[in-house]
This record gives C-alpha cells, sequence and structure tokens, in this order.
C-alpha cells in the first residue's frame, strides 16, 4: 500500500514537471517584451547559391547567403516586417544558418523613406539554456530528492557568492583577485559542506582536509614556479583576459583545484564513516589503510575530470591552428600548456588530499560513529 | 627543466608514494588520456567526421581511466559498462541540444585571438563544438561511476551478504553523499576556468540578457549542464549495473555449489 502511494506520487511530480518545462518552453519564445534590442522573428527565408572559398592554406569551405524576412516581435518597430541578409559557411565558426521560425537579435537602421533595413546580430539563445537548466533540476530533484535539493542550492548559493566576488574583483581593478578568491574559496568549502553534510564532526575533518591539500598545492606550485622560472608557460596564450595574468590565473587553478579535492575529501571521510558504521570494531590503523586505499582508487580519475574540463575545451581551437598551418608543438603552446599546468597542480592537491584524509579521519572520527 | 615537467614529475612521484603501483598506473592513464585527446584533435584536423572521433576516444578514455585505476575487478568492470551506457545516453542529448542552441565554433569576445586565423577550414564547427562538450564530460563520468562503483565494492568486501535491495539503497545512498560535492567539482572546475569571462563580461558591462544569449557563455553554461546530467545519471544506471553482477555472481556461486 505504501510502496502504491509512493509510486502514484512520484508519477504525479514527474507529470508537474513536464507542465513546469513545457510553461518555461513556451514563455521564453514569448519573452521578447522582456528585452531592449529588437528581436525578429524569420517567417520565410530565401537560400543563394553557395560559392567555394579556398583560404592560403588550402582549406576548402563553401559560403551562402540567405535572405530572411519576418517581422519585429518587440519595442518601437513592433509588427513592423522587415528584410536582412545573412552568410553563412559549411563550417560555421563564425556565423550561422537560419530557419524559419528562427528569433534573431537585430539591428535596425531607420532610413528617411520609412523603409526599415537591419543587419542580423545573434540568435536568441535564451530557450535552449533554461531548458537544459530545467532538465538538470528535475532530474536532481526526482533522481536524488532531498540531497538534490541541497546539491542544487549549494551550487545556486556559490553561484551568487561567485558573482559577487567578480563584481568586487571588477571594482578593485583586478588588483586584489588573488586574494578575493582566496578567501572566498574558505566561505565556498564551509558554506557546501554544511549544506552537503550538515554541521557536524565530519564536515569539520572534510573542511581541513580540503583547504589544507589546496593551499599545499598552490605552495607546490608557486615553489616550482619559483625554481623554474615559469618556462614553457604562456600567460599571453590565455583567452579573455582583461586584467593582470599571472594571479588571474592563479585564482583561476586556485578555484579549479578547491571542488576537486572537496569532492575527494567527502569521497574518502564518508565512505569511512559508513565503514565504521557497518563495523565499529575496526582499529585506526584499518580504517588509515582503508582510506588510502578508496583515495588512490579515486584520485586517478579525479584528476582526469579537471583534465578534461580545462583541456577539451581548448578543442576548437587547437584544431583551428592546425588548419592553419601551425606545428604540433606551437599549438600545444599557444592553446593546451596553460590547462596542463592547472591540472597537474590540481592533481598535486587531489593526490596530498589522499593522506591528509585518511589520517584525519581515522585519529578524529568518534570511536562510536552515530548513524 | 619547464614548469610542465616540474610540476608532472612531482605529481608521478606523489602518485608514487601514495597509491604505489597503482598511483604510477593513474599516472600512466593521465598520460596516455592526454596523447589521445591531442590525436583526436589531429585527426578532425584531417577531416575524420569528429562525433566519430569523439566516440571512438570516449570509449577508449573511459576504459583507460577506470582500468588502470587500482579498483578490483568488479568494481571497475561495473564502472566501466556504466559509464559506456552514460556516455552513449549524453551523446543522445547534446548532438540535438548543440544543434539548437546554435552555440559552434567562437563567438565576438574571440575576436582578439582570432587575428590573422583564417576560420573558413571546411570541418563543421557544430560537430566540434559537440566533441567538445562531450569530451569534457569525460572526466566527469568516469569519476562518478567508479566512485559509486568503490564505495559499494568496499560495503561488498565488508558484508558479503548483503541482500541486493539493501545494495540498491546503499547505492542511492553513496550517490547521495557524493551528488552535492561532485556538482561542486563540476561548478569550480569550469568556473575556475571560464573566470577571466566572468571577468571581461563585468567589465564591459554586458547586460544581463546579453549575457544569457551570448554565444561564449551559453556554450559554458551548457557544459556544465551537461556534465551534471551525466553524473545525475551515473548514479542509478552505476547502482543498477552493480547489483545485476552481484546478482549474476551469487547465481553462479549457487550453481556451483551441489
Amino acid at each position: 500500500m505504501q510502496v502504491m502511494k509512493g509510486k502514484r506520487v512520484q508519477g504525479w511530480f514527474w507529470l508537474l514537471a513536464l507542465v513546469i518545462g513545457g510553461l518555461l518552453i513556451w514563455g521564453t519564445q514569448h519573452n521578447a517584451g522582456l528585452y531592449h534590442d529588437p528581436i525578429m522573428k524569420v517567417t520565410q527565408v530565401k537560400t543563394g547559391r553557395a560559392t567555394k572559398e579556398t583560404d592560403d592554406f588550402h582549406n576548402q569551405d563553401s559560403q551562402t547567403k540567405q535572405i530572411l524576412t519576418g517581422h519585429i516581435l518587440n519595442g518601437a518597430y513592433r509588427g513592423r516586417s522587415l528584410t536582412v541578409t545573412n552568410t553563412y559557411s559549411q563550417s560555421g565558426a563564425m556565423d550561422q544558418r537560419y530557419h524559419v521560425g528562427s528569433q534573431l537579435f537585430v539591428v535596425v537602421h531607420q532610413h528617411v523613406n520609412q523603409k526599415l533595413t537591419a543587419t542580423a546580430k545573434d540568435v536568441k539563445r535564451d530557450t535552449p539554456l533554461l531548458t537544459m537548466i530545467w532538465v538538470v533540476v528535475a532530474l536532481l530533484l526526482l533522481i536524488m530528492q532531498f540531497s538534490g535539493f541541497m546539491a542544487f542550492l549549494s551550487v545556486a548559493a556559490n553561484g551568487v557568492l561567485f558573482l559577487m566576488a567578480i563584481l568586487l574583483n571588477g571594482s578593485t581593478q583586478g588588483a586584489q583577485v588573488l586574494w578575493i578568491f582566496g578567501s572566498l574559496a574558505i566561505v565556498f568549502a564551509a558554506l557546501t559542506l554544511w549544506l552537503v553534510l550538515g554541521a557536524n564532526r565530519q564536515m569539520l575533518i572534510t573542511l581541513a582536509t580540503t583547504l589544507g591539500g589546496t593551499l599545499f598545492s598552490i605552495i607546490v606550485a608557486l615553489l616550482v614556479f619559483h625554481f623554474t622560472h615559469e618556462r614553457g608557460m604562456y600567460y599571453e596564450s590565455m583567452q579573455y583576459v582583461t586584467q593582470l595574468p599571472r594571479p588571474l590565473f592563479l585564482a583561476e587553478t586556485l578555484l579549479g583545484s578547491l571542488g576537486a579535492v572537496m569532492d575527494e575529501s567527502t569521497d574518502i571521510i564518508s565512505s569511512l564513516f559508513a565503514l565504521k558504521r557497518e563495523r565499529p570494531e575496526l582499529s585506526t590503523n584499518q580504517v588509515f589503510k582503508s582510506g588510502r586505499q578508496i583515495g588512490s582508487t579515486i584520485m586517478g580519475p579525479l584528476i582526469n575530470v579537471l583534465f578534461f574540463i580545462f583541456v577539451a575545451d581548448t578543442f576548437p581551437m587547437a584544431m583551428l591552428y592546425l588548419k592553419n598551418g601551425n606545428s604540433w608543438g606551437y599549438t600545444f603552446s599557444m592553446n593546451m600548456s596553460m590547462g596542463v599546468v592547472q591540472s597537474l597542480i590540481s592533481g598535486i592537491g587531489i593526490v596530498l588530499a589522499v593522506p591528509l584524509a585518511s589520517f584525519l579521519a581515522s585519529r578524529f572520527m568518534e570511536k562510536k560513529v552515530v548513524a | 627543466m619547464s614548469t610542465i615537467s616540474a610540476l608532472g614529475l612531482i605529481l608521478l612521484i606523489l602518485m608514487i608514494l601514495v597509491g604505489g603501483k597503482a598511483g604510477a598506473q593513474s599516472f600512466l592513464a593521465l598520460l596516455l588520456n592526454f596523447g589521445l585527446l591531442f590525436l583526436a584533435i589531429v585527426l578532425v584536423a584531417f577531416h575524420f567526421s569528429p562525433l566519430i572521433v569523439t566516440l571512438v576516444t570516449g570509449m577508449l578514455v573511459l576504459a583507460l581511466t577506470i582500468f588502470m585505476s587500482s579498483g578490483d575487478d568488479l568494481s571497475s568492470t561495473v564502472a566501466f559498462i556504466a559509464s559506456a551506457v552514460v556516455l552513449v545516453v549524453l551523446v543522445a542529448v547534446i548532438v540535438p541540444v548543440e544543434q539548437w542552441a546554435l552555440v559552434q565554433g567562437f563567438g565576438p569576445e574571440d575576436s582578439e585571438d582570432l587575428e590573422g586565423l583564417s576560420v573558413l577550414v571546411g570541418i563543421s564547427f557544430v560537430q566540434v563544438t559537440t566533441a567538445t562538450a562531450i569530451l569534457s564530460t569525460l572526466g566527469a563520468i568516469a569519476e562518478a561511476a567508479m566512485a559509486i562503483a568503490a564505495g559499494l565494492s568496499e560495503i561488498l568486501e565488508q558484508h558479503p551478504q548483503v541482500g541486493l535491495k539493501a545494495l540498491m539503497g546503499d547505492g542511492i545512498a553513496v550517490g547521495k553523499q557524493i551528488i552535492g560535492t561532485t556538482f561542486n567539482t563540476l561548478f569550480f572546475g569550469f568556473f575556475g576556468g571560464f573566470l577571466a569571462l566572468f571577468i571581461w563580461f563585468t567589465g564591459v558591462h554586458y547586460s544581463f540578457g546579453e549575457i544569457l544569449n551570448d554565444k561564449i557563455f551559453v556554450s559554458e553554461i551548457l557544459m556544465i549542464l551537461f556534465a551534471m546530467v551525466s553524473v545525475i545519471l551515473t548514479v542509478p544506471i552505476t547502482t543498477w549495473v552493480m547489483t545485476r553482477a552481484v546478482a549474476g555472481q551469487r547465481k553462479r556461486a549457487d550453481k556451483a555449489k551441489p
């Protein structure tokens, strides 16, 4: 009876999630009124002939011109129809092909004879973005329930803190970037672990390990930078940099490894607490050994997580470098070297956290764990 | 000595000190993964299909990462099967969403980096960006699958006779313990990597609407979301594969007994 009731309740939740998702998609397709920039909805597309192009490196591509007719959805020109042209290439690195139904941001030029002309700026992307956010939140709540909600809450809270830190960094012209994000790292870690684990001994042990591991990795990195004079590090290859690159790079690395070290410490320490719950008679030494065993199994995959996040992202640019006749070595230096350095520093933090977590957990765990 | 080799050497020594042979293997796996990633880029530059290259690379990376870390046979096999299933599901999600959101290639923020480069290279950037999104989640899938499988395997080792239903519950419980921090790994990993971009947005005073529709921003956030979806799905899928494996083992053990 109980089970059937539970199943039915869950069914209603799935239905509710679907309805909310549908409303969200419909809503973002009709929210043009919220935007200041004029948005045009394409109702007709005329496609021209493709012209072949060859660049200096014998790369062949083709470009096609399309004439888009549609009407403006918002603002002063609402309801006016207009025609814009758009050129897209087969590869589409900097341009895109539009279809009937696409909503585009346009720049409107007013002429004397009241005829509107415009240029297409970019496509509206809020629908797919919000839809995917909704998919994640719905899956999280439906599969993980309360823990999922807490995970979501901690990511949201960290997002807000992150935003505040960026604004603070902007108001100090980026001079204090390392201090701002360094002190925020402590707040981030404490808040996240408190939300995920609650305020208890397990959380304190995990917090100490997280901060210790991250701190050690940054110290090791600074020592290595000092002794190798940062040979083979190309700060000029960092993307989107608007302030002094070196402290920014360290802040990026600090934040990047913080999450992974926290993840690992939680994994090891929660497994050890569960183990102790299952078998309270285990000695301190056995617990330490178990921790090291779990740790050495997961440290490799965890370093990989960061490696792929830091380095896979350079794929499009690295490929472009290769297609523009650059050597493998130069392509690596200019695109991937900074990501690799970041992965290595984080890796050092992750490895150091294993003995630290096992040691702290085995020594400071209560003799009898209360479930 | 260059900074990269010095840091690499320190990492290798630490991994051996902490994990012994297993640590050395994990380091080797990391090196091979880098090789695979670079090879994938080179192959795509030679006009091999980005999606097929990525799928093959993905499977190899998962196998390398999982089997070269020291897990016992059972948890490694379970983690690999589960992560392969998640990878396939994920590809089915990423391909249509990337087509829909039109976030391929580069945005106006990249103009400075693109100076002097020809972008008309005849390779579909929709596929390249899809490949990038898939590759960037590989580590997360493997890690989550391994964490769940290793946690369950520890419980099995300590409690060999635990019931299948209880094991299913334990899996979800381990999942609930790790989901919060795994999300934060992804959040910090990605946001750490894109700190510069966000500082750019505030520095150049983008409006909220502009950020929400910005090509690079949406592309980045989608990558985080794909990684999160993959981690959520990994929990029940890995637990389910583990219970199947244990059930199979027990059946065989029962048959062996007269």
